[in-house]
């Protein structure tokens, strides 16, 4: 063994020093699925679509959403409300609303443009499946269910909301607060690769 | 217009030379200089309502609307100057005080003019600090028209539309100031022929159509622009579709030959019929009593046997019925495969019409307008060809013609114009006005007698001009392309076969052994109809007449192919196929049907290329040897009252017999209006019409409802046409002749269409419930 390998398991050493340093840090690591990273306050994931206090839909089927869309993800075919079945108020109701969300960028483009405050994008991102169609979410799926606990104002809502999460319902998301997210914060996590990286 | 005087008006530094008293904004497009306009439109003239249109014009210290301001030699206008910004925008802005900003649910959003222009001329924010004014939303108006009076500008385009074009004069004006709103005259319900017009005239979304209500929005839609094939009027309009389906038509403003930028309800709305789940989707052929489905090619198969075992015997025994609602590519080549095999019995008649062109005295739709005298004969065109009748009332109305009608069982002629009822020839021509210039004559197509010796005894040195209405759009375009048992295309001679008529008698004795039925109905239009020991059908839907065959082939409908059809006048217009329409995926137009059943029969067809020269070189030759009535045309099917008195009835009530008049509504037609959800409730009820005289002696009154029962008719009327008609509404009618009683053909629940002729008595009256009338004009 020449003095080179000597040298070489000093490397080794240092090597496995890193190694053990890291071992003793704190994980960025969470145990997903039980454990769910926090997003970002403005985090665009699924669509849903809200409801008024007294339970009718916020949607009128406007189509705003549909045209402003840069995907074309979003196809909304608008109906007459009739008295007796009043989905919203006023005329128009959507009677379809669909958003193909593996063509969907999740722009947040519909967000901005719903005159109504409608269609909102959640922090829910788990949207995997077996079979394409079912990326076709339609208003049985977007829809929030009428007891959800919707209908205030997007800042007054039962429970209140977490304000990071700006106008986000999470409350009446179909995303449930108790599974959480209480994991380490996207944006942390973030900062310490960066920092990782610049070392 | 030689003589008309040119003037220069400079615009916006850009000289024009127009005839002098054309109004500014119409000089202006010519420099594609567009002025806004809300009251203005090219075809009703200027109001000067709406003040949207102010300019500037040169040594006039205020600013003039260039709408009603006629140009003059030398005038200088500034359209996009500050002072007429500034004019455009304050009109805007006092627009915008009380106009609903719920563009979002607005039908008009995207096409509207009042966004356009506020976009484009607004001030983009308002002034004003008061809540707006909230009128009702949602007004109905009428079957097909709603109004949304927050968004009315009361541009009056609607108004002035329903007196100047239409003059029925059904909307008008209530109310003043901010209250001032559109309503139907006493708030009946708002009906004609022509209603959809005003909510494409409406340029807000007041007006909006029942059947287009939040359908789709005008960026969803695929444009396509073709011809209507309702009647034979062709006119040219925009069919617009959206996830498949069918959403909306729309005229062509700018069609001023054919249309005149008009459409009628029927042609506008009677568009919902091709995702009607009744539609045919596949061949049906008939065993054992019941249908089967097969394939398309096992239906060739069977057609194409029975054709080539029947030509090999005798090629008198194969029959053609068809081809007055097919493109003159089909009828052409449908033709052209039959007489190669030998057969001559060919004919489009398939209902009472006789005979599509005029010949040569035909004349445009344009023509119409400048006649001295209109004689209608037969069915009005109201019912007819109903944008056909826009222009006798544009010549009645704007231009003072006489309308003159021969013996017509009809009531009044249903449009608000003068016209003069007369029941014999010589008293039409005592009616017509001193040294006419132009006479036109406008006749259904059914029975000639007074058609041919009105044209004998016309005062001669006036230009006669005619027209045949009808009941299949390309009826014209059928006999130009030889669908004639007599001529060949171009109107030549051929070896003469049998007619529709004759075709029936030898199916009824059993002589003819194939019968190919191309969309067309004869079991419901005509009492003699006889289905041939092998009848094969191509339509849309499972029509009477394909009820009775042996094998039915799904058609496509005229807004699923391509080609070209005829109109009354003679245009060759073109029919495009819609795009992004869906259709069922085992449809055949009857171009392809034709083709396919050639190759089976070994027949080789000509290439599109020379059918297309065919068609437009048979098209260009008018029928210069025939007139109104030709002989050659035979008559229309009139039944005589039956000899076998095996076949006759008891009279059940009071033993009056009455004799059937059978008359066409726009909305009565069988067919796809049966088929479309959409004008249901435009459909007519199923009703029969009295003298007052009959009605007294029967005891009935206007409101009764009673059923029929067949007298007498004709031996050759089928077992299938033995029930009448039930539920009847009664109307007693000033001017029915005496012993007659009308019916209104083609109901989809009045088999009423082919009693033409038959006697019938009534049975079974029931009076108008009395509380009903009461609950209407008590007070509560």
């Amino acid at each position: 063994m020449s003095r080179k390998n000597l040298y070489n398991v000093g490397a080794l050493l240092a090597g496995l020093g890193v190694t053990f340093k890291y071992m003793f840090k704190r994980k960025p690591t969470i145990q997903y699925p039980s454990r769910k990273k926090k997003h970002a306050p403005r985090f665009h994931g699924l669509h849903e679509l809200r409801r008024y206090g007294d339970g009718k839909e916020r949607c009128i089927g406007c189509e705003l959403c549909s045209s402003v869309c840069p995907a074309n993800a979003i196809t909304v075919i608008g109906a007459e409300n009739s008295p007796a079945d009043r989905r919203s108020p006023g005329e128009r109701y959507a009677a379809r609303y669909e958003i193909d969300e593996l063509r969907c960028i999740f722009c947040g483009m519909c967000e901005e443009a719903c005159p109504t405050d409608a269609i909102v994008l959640t922090p829910r991102f788990e949207m995997s499946d077996y079979r394409r169609g079912s990326f076709i979410y339609s208003k049985d799926r977007l829809l929030v269910p009428p007891e959800a606990g919707t209908g205030l104002a997007p800042d007054d809502r039962p429970n209140g909301i977490p304000s990071d999460l700006g106008r986000v319902a999470e409350i009446k998301s179909t995303v449930s607060t108790d599974e959480g997210y209480d994991a380490t914060w996207r944006g942390t996590i973030l900062k310490t690769q960066t920092k990782g990286l610049a070392e | 217009m030689i003589d008309q005087q040119l003037v220069t008006v400079t615009i916006d530094g850009t000289p024009v030379r127009v005839p002098k008293g054309t109004w500014l904004v119409e000089a202006a497009k010519q420099i594609k200089r567009e002025i806004p306009v809300y009251c203005y439109h090219r075809k009703m003239g200027p109001a000067g309502l709406c003040r949207i249109c102010l300019v500037e014009i040169e040594g006039m210290p205020k600013l003039q609307i260039a709408c009603n301001t006629a140009v003059t030699d030398g005038m200088v206008v500034h359209t996009q100057s500050d002072k007429a910004a500034d004019g455009r925008r304050a009109v805007l802005e006092l627009y915008l005080v009380n106009h609903p900003l719920d563009c979002p649910i607005c039908d008009k959003g995207g096409e509207c003019d009042l966004q356009d222009y506020a976009m484009a001329y607004g001030q983009g924010y308002s002034r004003s600090v008061d809540p707006k004014v909230s009128k009702p939303k949602a007004v109905d108006l009428g079957p097909t028209i709603v109004l949304d009076e927050e968004r009315c500008v009361v541009c009056q385009r609607c108004v002035r539309f329903d007196d100047m074009i239409v003059g029925e004069r059904e909307l008008v004006l209530k109310d003043r100031g901010v209250r001032n709103i559109i309503a139907t005259a006493n708030g009946e319900p708002y009906r004609h022929n022509f209603t959809g017009n005003v909510t494409e005239l409406c340029p807000v979304g007041a007006l909006t159509s029942k059947t287009y209500r939040f359908k789709s929005r005008p960026w969803d839609l695929r444009r396509t622009t073709t011809t209507c094939t309702q009647c034979p009027v062709g006119c040219q309009m925009h069919v617009d579709v959206r996830v498949g389906v069918v959403q909306r038509t729309m005229s062509l403003e700018d069609d001023d030959a054919i249309s005149d930028g008009w459409l009628c309800d029927r042609g506008r709305y009677n568009v919902g019929f091709y995702d009607d789940p009744a539609r045919v989707t596949q061949p049906m052929y008939k065993r054992d009593g019941g249908w089967v489905q097969i394939g398309w090619d096992d239906a060739l198969d069977i057609w194409a046997a029975a054709i080539r075992e029947a030509c090999a015997v005798n090629p008198a025994s194969v029959g053609v019925v068809g081809g007055g609602r097919l493109t003159n590519e089909e009828a052409f080549l449908l033709q052209h495969l039959f007489r190669a095999k030998g057969v001559a019995n060919l004919d489009w008649r398939a209902g009472s019409q006789r005979q599509a062109s005029p010949g040569r005295n035909g004349g445009t739709l344009v023509d119409l307008e400048s006649c001295d005298a209109i004689v209608l004969i037969g069915e009005s065109p109201a019912e007819r060809a109903p944008v056909m009748d826009l222009r006798v009332r544009k010549a009645a109305l704007q231009k003072g013609a006489k309308v003159i009608r021969i013996a017509s069982a009809e009531r009044p002629y249903p449009a608000p114009i003068p016209s003069t009822d007369v029941a014999t020839v010589a008293e039409a021509i005592k009616k017509l006005p001193k040294d006419p210039k132009r006479i036109a004559i406008v006749w259904d197509g059914c029975d000639a007698d007074f058609a041919t010796s009105l044209l004998e005894k016309l005062p001669a040195g006036a230009q006669v001009l005619t027209y045949i209405t009808g009941e299949q759009a390309n009826a014209r375009g059928a006999e130009a392309m030889g669908m004639l048992p007599f001529s060949e295309p171009g109107y030549g001679k051929a070896e003469s076969g049998l007619d529709a008529a004759q075709m029936f008698a030898a199916a009824r004795d059993g002589k003819l052994a194939v019968l190919s039925i191309f969309g067309a109905n004869p079991a419901m239009y005509r009492a003699d109809f006889a289905r041939a020991s092998f009848t094969a059908v191509s339509d849309l839907f499972m029509t009477e007449t394909a009820q009775l065959a042996d094998l039915v082939l799904p058609a496509k409908g005229p807004f699923e192919k391509t080609g070209t059809t005829t109109n009354m006048a003679g245009d060759v217009l073109p029919v495009n196929a819609a795009h992004s329409l869906e259709t069922p995926a085992d449809a055949l137009s009857d171009l392809e049907m034709v083709v396919a059943l050639a190759e089976k029969l070994g027949v080789e067809l000509p290439v599109a290329e020379e059918v297309d020269a065919a068609v437009l070189r048979h098209l260009a030759k008018a029928p210069e040897d025939f007139t109104l009535g030709d002989a050659r045309f035979g008559t229309s099917v009139i039944l005589s009252p039956s000899k076998d008195p095996e076949r006759r009835r008891k009279a059940h009530v009071e033993g009056i017999a009455f004799n059937v008049v059978v008359q066409t509504r726009v909305f009565g037609g069988g067919g796809t209006s049966a088929h479309d959800a959409r004008i249901a409730e435009l459909c007519p009820l199923p009703e029969a019409a009295f003298s007052p005289e009959d009605a007294a002696e029967l005891g009935v009154n206007t409101g009764d409802y009673i059923d029929l029962v067949l007298d007498s008719v004709s031996d050759v009327v089928q077992a299938h046409h033995d029930n009448v008609g039930h539920d009847l509404l009664v109307e007693v009618r000033n001017g029915m002749p005496r012993g007659t009683i009308a019916l209104i053909g083609g109901l989809p629940d009045s088999p009423a269409s082919n009693l033409a002729g038959a006697r019938v008595s009534v049975t079974n009256i029931r009076r108008a419930p009395e509380d009903a009338a009461e609950a209407i004009g008590a007070p509560a």
